[in-house]
C-alpha cells in the first residue's frame, strides 16, 4: 500500500470530512481532498489521479450509492478502491452496495482501528489480486 | 314523523290502493309521485345537514387562530431553529478538531524529548558520556523543565476549552426539545383535521405506496428494527456471509 496515494474523500458534513481527513493523517496518509457530495466528486475523480475513494451514503446532489455505481460503470474508474463510510445500516443497503461493488463498508460512528483495519483488508486484497 | 306529513302521507297511499283498485292508472302515478316526493324530501334535508355540520366543523378548524400561527410563523421558525442546531453542532466540532489538532503537537513534542533525554540519560548512567556531551545534556534538561510546564499549561487551557466546547449540547438540547412540543401540537391538531375528514379517509392508504428498500434513511433511532444492523461486526458478518 502507497502511503502516499491521493484520497477523496466525500461527505456533505466538513465535520466528518475533516475526522476521517485527520484519521487518515494519523494512518500516515497525508494526500487528501474533499468533495461534498457525489456532484462534486465526480469531475475530481474524472480529471484523474485519485487513488482511493472514501464515501458518505446519504448527500443531497448524488449520493454515495450512486456515485458508486457511477464509478464502476466508467471505464477509466471501474476499478477505483471505494469504502463507504455511512450512518445508513439496514441489510438491504449493505447488501446493494457489496453488489455495486463496495471494498469496504464502515457504519457510523466509527473507530481510527476499524478505518485502519477496514484500509489494510481492502489494499491486502488488490495487493494480492 | 312529523303528524302532518304522517296525514299527508297516509293520504296519498290511501288514494294510492283505491286508485289500484279502481284501475285509474292517472291517480295511481300521481299517488306514487306524491308518496315518492316526500321520501326524496327526507334525504335532501338529512345530506343538507350534514353539509351544514360538516361546513361549520371546517370553518371552526381554519378560524382556530393557533393553527394560522402554527403554520405562518411556527413552523418557518422550526426551520430556522433545526437549522441553527446544524450550525451550532458543526460549530462545536470544529472547534473541538481545531483544539485537537493544537494540542497534538504540544503532546507529540513533549514525548520526543523526553525520549531523547531518557536516551542520553541511560547512557549518563552506564558512564558512556563525556564531559562535553554532559554539558550539552545538562542544557538540554534545564532547557526542556519550563517548556514540560508550558506545554502542559497550554494542553490544559486547550482541554478546559474543549470540555466549554461542550456546551452546544445543551444549547442544542433546548431547542430540540421546543421543536418536539411543536411537533405534538401539529400531531394533535392533524388528528383532528383527520376526525372531521370523516372516518373513511382515516383507512390506510399504505398499500399502494411502493417503498425504495435501499432509500437513505440516515442513522437508525430505533437499533431493535428487523434488518437493521447495529454494529461494524454486524455488518462484517454479513458481508462475509456474501462471500465478500
Amino acid at each position: 500500500m502507497n502511503k502516499d496515494m491521493k484520497i477523496l474523500i466525500v461527505d456533505d458534513f466538513s465535520t466528518m470530512r475533516r475526522i476521517i481527513k485527520n484519521l487518515l493523517r494519523d494512518l500516515g496518509f497525508n494526500n487528501t481532498t474533499e468533495a461534498d457530495d457525489g456532484l462534486t466528486a465526480l469531475p475530481i475523480l474524472k480529471a484523474g489521479g485519485i487513488d482511493f475513494l472514501v464515501t458518505d451514503w446519504n448527500m443531497p446532489g448524488m449520493q454515495g450509492i450512486d456515485l458508486l455505481k457511477t464509478v464502476r460503470a466508467d471505464e477509466e474508474l471501474s476499478k477505483l478502491p471505494v469504502l463507504m463510510v455511512t450512518a445508513e445500516t439496514k441489510r438491504e443497503q449493505i447488501i446493494a452496495a457489496a453488489q455495486a461493488g463496495v471494498n469496504g463498508y464502515i457504519v457510523k460512528p466509527f473507530t481510527a482501528a476499524t478505518l485502519k483495519d477496514k484500509i489494510d483488508k481492502i489494499f491486502e486484497r488488490i495487493d494480492a489480486s | 314523523m312529523e303528524s302532518q306529513n304522517k296525514t299527508a302521507l297516509l293520504d296519498a297511499a290511501r288514494a294510492l290502493v283505491t286508485a289500484i283498485e279502481t284501475d285509474d292508472e292517472t291517480q295511481v302515478q300521481q299517488q306514487l309521485t306524491v308518496l315518492t316526493q316526500a321520501q326524496e324530501s327526507d334525504l335532501f334535508h338529512e345530506v343538507g345537514k350534514l353539509t351544514r355540520d360538516l361546513h361549520e366543523s371546517l370553518n371552526s378548524f381554519n378560524v382556530d387562530p393557533r393553527l394560522v400561527d402554527l403554520t405562518t410563523n411556527d413552523i418557518p421558525d422550526t426551520r430556522e431553529r433545526l437549522n441553527f442546531v446544524i450550525q451550532t453542532t458543526e460549530d462545536a466540532a470544529h472547534n473541538t478538531l481545531e483544539l485537537i489538532d493544537k494540542t497534538l503537537p504540544l503532546s507529540d513534542s513533549l514525548k520526543l524529548t523526553a525520549q531523547n533525554i531518557e536516551q542520553s540519560w541511560h547512557r549518563f548512567r552506564m558512564r558512556e558520556m563525556d564531559v562535553d556531551e554532559f554539558r550539552a545534556l545538562s542544557t538540554e534538561i534545564e532547557s526542556y523543565l519550563p517548556t514540560v510546564k508550558q506545554q502542559a499549561d497550554q494542553i490544559h487551557e486547550n482541554l478546559s476549552a474543549m470540555t466549554l466546547a461542550q456546551g452546544f449540547q445543551d444549547i442544542t438540547g433546548q431547542v430540540i426539545r421546543q421543536v418536539i412540543t411543536l411537533v405534538e401540537e401539529v400531531e394533535g391538531n392533524l388528528v383532528e383535521l383527520v376526525k372531521i375528514a370523516g372516518k373513511h379517509q382515516t383507512e390506510s392508504t399504505e398499500d399502494g405506496k411502493q417503498v425504495d428498500p435501499i432509500k437513505a434513511e440516515g442513522p437508525q433511532i430505533n437499533k431493535d428494527k428487523p434488518n437493521v444492523v447495529n454494529n461494524q461486526d454486524e455488518v462484517d458478518d454479513l458481508l462475509s456471509s456474501l462471500g465478500f
